[in-house]
């Protein structure tokens, strides 16, 4: 009891959890997905260039068989940068919990797409859930008052 | 709305300005006086940042500003190497020396005139003696940080000792149980005493001749930063440390004090390379070109596995020793590379700093050890060793603490901004992003908290106790909703423990540590091994943080 409750003091921590948001062939779907650290002897995994790189936990419900939405074996995971330009291909994914990685953009769109083979070259198939990494929250401050220098 | 913004923003501050401080005052200490009348001297910003209106033309309210006074008693010279054997005795002084920073005199300190100070290498199990000396003009302490020796010898001043005054001196009995690569520095006003020069290498030696994979060099670095106004030092605040929201980030990086570094190596070189981060606050994520690095080893022992990485990653007071093979002829960049963030831009942006240069010669290296470097190594004898703690690695936490802050008084500006820069926060910061505000704020402002979960008592009312001989899990997590999360290099005191999880993910690759990184937001599990009794700190390693009271005492008891 002791155990799980510790294990429930880290599964309600932390900022960097994505809520993850279904695409239209799915609207039953839904997810959470948070970063930790990928794995690394400094614990803090990052690139030579000085990238975080980090898995991705997932928790998915709601998905439906791929076949029930095309022709579709398995859902897939990208990582895909915020103009779409590039995109990385990190695992499957199904219901429950599964664990892909890793990512190693500063800010990054996180989606998960129905294909129809789970290691394929390229995304092609719909969007089933898709969500935002934390850092995409950054916001600018530029034009607010407290910089411009004017009354607030 | 921008007026309901602002009605939030002020009961924002309301709140924050609530806090008690703490009352780390050291104004009557010898040697701080200060520098009364002094013009505060203002900081340099980043490329492309300005100090935000607010804050134009405040300064930190500390009394008195500080930097060394006295005459310098010789010029810094480089490190030498101290080999001690069991039953020696080394004399150690702190002294006032000169040191030319960019093109202009300064005073610092150093140990034995020396900056870093001297490599003192010795045999495992070794024991000696340390006749210190204090000749500057601060009380001091010296912490030889990682060994796990006699609790009176352990230079916690309050603790274990009292602060060493000026012209006084202490003996440290030093027994060395653990082979590798430790270090020394101040333990009083390390915000003060460590950036200027207290601060030293010790490596112990194993008798057994194979304890590393052979190389054809060794190297020890020392990597930290001061933060200097061209080549000015800014001033430290006298009675109390300013930069206490991050730590005094140094806008100069220096490797064993110089701001440059060069090694030549013949082609296909292996070099280990024992790296000490001693700055105040930064982080360091440093990598040799393409050339492959391979972890070896960190604070207290050998990683069960050799692993290869792309760079090395220090939080303040770790160490990492690293074989790294460099097999074309050439110049090879030894760089620090993080993401930094312009929090006013909510922008990352590539920050790299060059260290220095690895020119590799023509001439192959003798002996060629390129097959030995292309195995990765199991240590049989660390595997076998930590196997005897895993049977409590799925032990509940037996303490929980966490990590936060409060702050009481900071300038209005700042308040209001951290207070919107809420969206997100990185779980390491890398570099100052926030220079002004960071400067600003003082111990008297800001106060940086280890809470206990069970008790809700803070930093010293902290009454944690272990048998000598247990194995506690310790839970630190470190609060995301604070007013200013940060990562914390967390070191013990004395004793050596196991990180067995980060957030619920168990650590594939283990290595003893007395020092680690806790991210924002991470819950970090710890084995320790409580086999030193004594009264042991445990403390965040960000200079200003620990001297904003981030600290507690963790009791070993004897049996």
């Amino acid at each position: 009891m002791r155990l799980w409750a510790a294990l429930l003091v880290v599964a309600v921590i932390g900022p960097w959890d994505m809520k993850l948001f279904p695409g239209t062939v799915a609207p039953g779907a839904s997810g959470q997905a948070r970063l930790v650290y990928a794995s690394s002897p400094f614990g803090v995994a990052v690139t030579a260039d000085g990238h975080a790189r980090y898995d991705i936990q997932i928790t998915a419900t709601g998905l439906p068989a791929p076949s029930t939405i095309g022709s579709y074996t398995a859902y897939v995971a990208w990582q895909a940068s915020p103009d779409l330009s590039h995109w990385t291909r990190l695992g499957t994914v199904t219901n429950g919990k599964t664990t892909v990685g890793a990512v190693d953009l500063n800010k990054f769109l996180f989606v998960i797409t129905a294909e129809s083979s789970p290691t394929p070259a390229t995304h092609h198939g719909p969007t089933v859930l898709h969500g935002t990494s934390p850092s995409g929250w950054l916001q600018s401050f530029l034009t607010h008052p407290l910089f411009r220098g004017t009354p607030q | 709305m921008r007026g309901l913004v602002a009605v939030m923003l002020i009961a924002s501050t309301a709140a924050a300005q609530t806090a008690p401080s703490r009352d780390t005052s050291m104004a009557n200490m010898p040697g701080m006086a200060g520098m009364p009348g002094m013009a505060m001297m203002p900081i340099p910003m980043p490329p492309g940042m300005v100090v935000m209106p607010g804050l134009v033309g405040l300064s930190p309210a500390v009394a008195k500003t500080f930097l060394p006074s006295g005459s310098p008693e010789a010029s810094a010279t480089p490190r030498t190497v101290v080999r001690l054997k069991d039953g020696d005795t080394l004399d150690l002084a702190a002294i006032l020396v000169s040191e030319t920073i960019g093109a202009r005199a300064t005073t610092a300190y150093a140990y034995n005139a020396q900056i870093a100070g001297p490599l003192i290498r010795v045999p495992q199990n070794a024991t000696v003696m340390v006749r210190f000396t204090n000749k500057i003009d601060l009380p001091t302490a010296v912490h030889w940080h990682g060994v796990r020796l006699e609790n009176a010898s352990d230079g916690a001043p309050g603790l274990t000792q009292e602060p060493v005054a000026t012209g006084k001196g202490y003996l440290y009995r030093l027994h060395f149980p653990d082979a590798g690569i430790y270090w020394y520095h101040s333990h009083v006003r390390e915000d003060i005493q460590q950036p200027l020069g207290l601060y030293g290498n010790i490596i112990v030696d194993s008798p057994d001749p194979h304890y590393y994979e052979p190389a054809n060099h060794e190297e020890v670095l020392m990597l930290g930063d001061i933060l200097v106004n061209h080549d000015t030092l800014i001033p430290f605040g006298a009675e109390q440390p300013d930069f206490t929201l991050m730590g005094r980030v140094g806008n100069m990086i220096r490797v064993n004090a110089e701001p440059t570094y060069a090694l030549d190596v013949p082609q296909g070189a292996v070099v280990r390379f024992y790296l000490t981060n001693v700055a105040s606050s930064r982080t360091f994520n440093v990598s040799f070109g393409d050339a492959p690095i391979k972890v070896v080893a960190s604070d207290e022992s050998r990683f069960e596995h050799e692993e290869l990485v792309p760079s090395v990653v220090l939080g303040p007071a770790e160490r990492y020793v690293v074989d790294v093979r460099f097999p074309h002829p050439g110049r090879y960049a030894f760089v620090n590379a993080v993401q930094a963030i312009n929090h006013f831009q909510g922008e990352f942006m590539p920050e790299v700093d060059t260290l220095g240069v690895v020119t590799v010669g023509a001439t192959p290296a003798k002996p060629d050890y390129a097959a030995r470097f292309a195995v990765l190594h199991t240590n049989d004898s660390v595997v076998r060793d930590i196997a005897r703690y895993r049977s409590a690695f799925t032990h509940p936490p037996d303490h929980t603490l966490h990590l936060t802050l409060k702050t009481s008084g900071l300038p209005l500006a700042t308040v209001q901004f951290m207070s919107i820069d809420t969206a997100y926060f990185a779980p390491v910061e890398w570099v100052d992003g926030m220079p002004d505000m960071n400067w600003l704020s003082t111990a008297a402002q800001v106060r940086w908290i280890i809470r206990d979960e069970a008790s809700g008592k803070d930093n010293m009312d902290i009454d944690w106790h272990a048998p000598v001989g247990s194995t506690p899990v310790v839970r630190i997590i470190n609060d995301d909703r604070s007013f200013h999360p940060m990562q914390h290099p967390i070191h013990l005191h004395g004793q050596r423990m196991l990180v067995i999880a980060r957030d619920g993910v168990p650590t594939k690759n283990l290595v003893w540590k007395d020092t680690v990184i806790i991210p924002v937001g991470s819950a970090v599990d710890l084995l320790v091994d409580a086999s030193n009794p004594g009264a042991w700190m445990l403390h965040c390693h960000i200079s200003e943080h620990l001297e904003s009271g981030m600290m507690t005492v963790m009791h070993v008891d004897p049996k």
